[in-house]
């Protein structure tokens, strides 16, 4: 382990592990539950039923209170309000034998589900953005014979916010794989051999980085066979390395898709809930259309599953009052119903709508349908509102983000605090060493602050070398310790240019929401701070007033 | 009153027990003695001494309540704040719990960098 780690992430580390941990457990725990719930709807003894039913109870009552605090929110609120309902029925069991199945239709919903890490606001806890941060830290292995070569890697991942391991044989590198899998791998050229190996033991493809002394042809190739997702030869350009790791994880973990299902049919809509989640799709549903607007604003779905027939409001007439609003417009709609009729169909989608899927459907062609809409959807909204060099947001689209956020804690009376971050004396980076090496501290400051905000966190880039974040129910205390870890790590980072090594700091104003904030009034103030901080003598973090 | 040093904490759950000490002992710098049981607690509390019980509400055979009840019998319990820590949040139950000596009620989930700070608080208000 890394001698120069700080102790609070010593305890991140420590955390986190006791969040695998849990995530173990529930990998038993579930299917546990799930079995009690067959057996509680199989049953016709009541003296078993009650032995039964009081056990789930236990269990549910169990996760509810643990769930949140290894970042389970979602779990633990489901598990909270099936406790209730167990309860009212252990209450009820002399008078009422019957009627449950919904509450079983639920808790077996639930155990089937694929519960992920999250930030935790669903139990009404703040999860402070420091020890959430340390639940998405990844662990990178380096094969590296060049001890100081590997060192140095090590320690740029690290600041990074990488976990990172550096060895220098494959005999240790091999003894640690077995112990614990990385999320990625850096080899050198020499280790190839052994990296195709492991990638044929595996059922999906470890991410893997090949680093070489020269960029050969032959070299080149054996790397794409063991499945190399990228190649880089020495004197290597940690930056530009990091890039591509980046991009690695990107790829093989996107959010999942959010899908908002409106259908007054309760079973049905459960029924095509689990099949959505079963493909890792985020799920919720709503069998009162009324509802639409508080559901569209707050779970801010990328596709929108409409009943055709609802009793108070037809899917169509529901989908133009969607179309109402200009900041829906890229959402994709598709109809469910058990219209045949091609002539219905064509006028239902020229109100509004994308598709029609025709009940009854099959699993994987609902599936199918909803991902290819979601999909498109997503790089669609992400090549309009992504700035090409950083990928993160650009200015407009932050800004709207600010407001988003804005509103949200104005609805719940919650708080969040907003960031302007610039990088010192940019200009001279560009005129000393070239502007692909300033493209280069641009593109590394925004990596490094996607890995080290949460994944709730909202992140722009606001002008050529000025960042603006959004961090949600994160008090200006909590983001003065986020951001200064920041600051730090980015001032130890080692740029590669064409005249040698060099490394660049930069400087942040904070500023928390108040209870009337306008964005235009805390954006000020944000941006006041960070003239402070710029004015203070720059590399530093100040709150604003 | 001395100052908040040692925490007995009673808790069935073993995931809670270890996130509860890591939580207490790493970030509040208290000394912590972990049971999984209220008998557990009867047994090791006087051999610890602690300053601060903090007690799980629904445990197996011997619940929260009932292993306060029998603390009591025990050893003095005036010099030691007692807290409960529970999943349920309905007003009056607070009020029920505070009417068996305890201090206030730990709601959980709780988040592990904010227990030690909690915790605090409890205790501050009562002696500070």
């Amino acid at each position: 382990m890394d001698e120069k780690t700080p102790p609070l992430s010593e305890l991140q580390q420590h955390l986190q592990l006791l969040s695998a941990k849990f995530s173990e457990r529930l990998k038993h725990e579930l299917p546990e539950l799930r079995g009690m719930a067959q057996a509680l709807r199989n049953t016709q003894d009541p003296a078993d039923r009650k032995q039964l039913l009081t056990r789930v109870r236990e269990q549910l009552h169990k996760l509810s209170g643990s769930a949140g605090t290894f970042g389970f929110g979602t779990l633990g609120k489901q598990a909270r309000e099936l406790e209730l309902q167990a309860v009212e029925w252990l209450e009820h069991l002399v008078k009422q034998e019957q009627g449950h199945s919904a509450f079983l239709d639920r808790l077996e919903e639930m155990t089937q589900q694929n519960f992920v890490m999250e930030l935790n606001a669903a139990s009404g806890q703040t999860v402070t953005a420091v020890s959430q941060a340390a639940l998405n830290q990844r662990h990178i292995y380096i094969l590296e014979h060049e001890v100081e070569l590997g060192e140095n890697l090590r320690q740029t991942l690290n600041n990074f916010g990488y976990i990172a391991s550096h060895f220098a044989s494959v005999e240790a590198l091999d003894e640690a794989i077995r112990e614990h899998m990385p999320d990625a791998l850096i080899i050198e050229s020499q280790g190839l051999e052994y990296a195709a190996k492991l990638q044929a033991q595996r059922n999906d493809a470890l991410s893997l980085l090949v680093v070489a002394p020269q960029d050969d042809f032959s070299t080149q190739l054996q790397a794409v066979r063991a499945g190399a997702m990228g190649f880089f030869c020495k004197p290597l350009n940690f930056s530009q390395l990091e890039n591509r790791l980046e991009r690695c994880f990107a790829q093989q973990q996107g959010d999942p898709y959010r899908v908002l299902i409106v259908d007054d049919d309760l079973e049905l809509a459960t029924r095509y809930s689990l099949v959505l989640r079963g493909a890792n799709m985020q799920v919720e549903i709503i069998n009162d259309p009324a509802m639409i607007f508080a559901h569209m604003r707050d779970f801010n779905p990328e596709v929108v599953l409409l009943d055709v027939n609802m009793p108070t409001c037809k899917g169509p007439e529901l989908a133009q009052i969607i179309r109402f609003n200009d900041d829906w417009l890229r959402i994709p709609i598709i109809y469910l119903s058990a219209e045949t009729d091609i002539v219905r169909q064509m006028s239902a989608l020229l109100k509004a709508g994308d598709d029609f899927v025709t009940k009854p459907i099959s699993d994987n062609a609902l599936i199918a349908t909803v991902f290819a809409r979601a999909q498109r959807a997503r790089l669609l909204s992400n090549a309009l509102s992504r700035d090409s060099l950083t990928g993160l947001l650009k200015h407009a689209d932050i800004k709207d983000q600010l407001a988003v956020e804005l509103e949200r804690t104005q609805r719940k009376s919650s708080i969040a605090s907003v960031v302007m971050l610039d990088i010192d004396h940019f200009k001279q980076v560009n005129d000393n060493h070239g502007h692909s090496a300033g493209d280069n501290v641009i593109r590394s400051l925004a990596n490094l602050l996607r890995q080290r905000l949460r994944r709730v966190d909202c992140l722009g880039r606001y002008g050529g070398e000025e960042f603006l974040a959004v961090l949600p129910d994160c008090d200006a205390e909590q983001a003065l310790r986020v951001l200064d870890e920041i600051r730090q790590r980015f001032s130890e980072l080692c740029f590669l240019s064409k005249d040698g090594q060099f490394s660049v700091t930069l400087s942040a104003g904070i500023a928390m929401t108040r209870s009337a904030d306008t964005a235009g009034e805390l954006l000020e103030r944000a941006d006041r701070a960070l003239y402070a901080a710029k004015h203070n003598g720059r590399n530093q973090v100040q709150l604003g007033g | 009153m001395s100052e908040l040093r040692r925490i007995l904490h009673v808790e069935d759950d073993p995931s809670i027990q270890a996130v509860a000490k890591v939580a207490l002992e790493a970030v509040g710098g208290f000394t912590v003695l972990t049971c999984a049981s209220g008998q557990d607690a009867l047994d090791q509390i006087q051999g610890f001494a602690p300053d601060f019980i903090l007690l799980d509400v629904m445990m197996p055979d011997m619940d929260g309540p009932q292993t306060l009840k029998n603390l009591r019998a025990i050893v003095d319990l005036s010099q030691i704040a007692v807290a409960f820590m529970t999943a349920k949040v309905q007003p009056d139950e607070i009020e029920y719990y505070r009417t068996l000596g305890a201090l206030d009620v730990i709601i959980k989930p709780f988040d592990p960098m904010q227990l030690a700070a909690q915790v605090r608080r409890i205790w501050s208000q009562a002696y500070g």
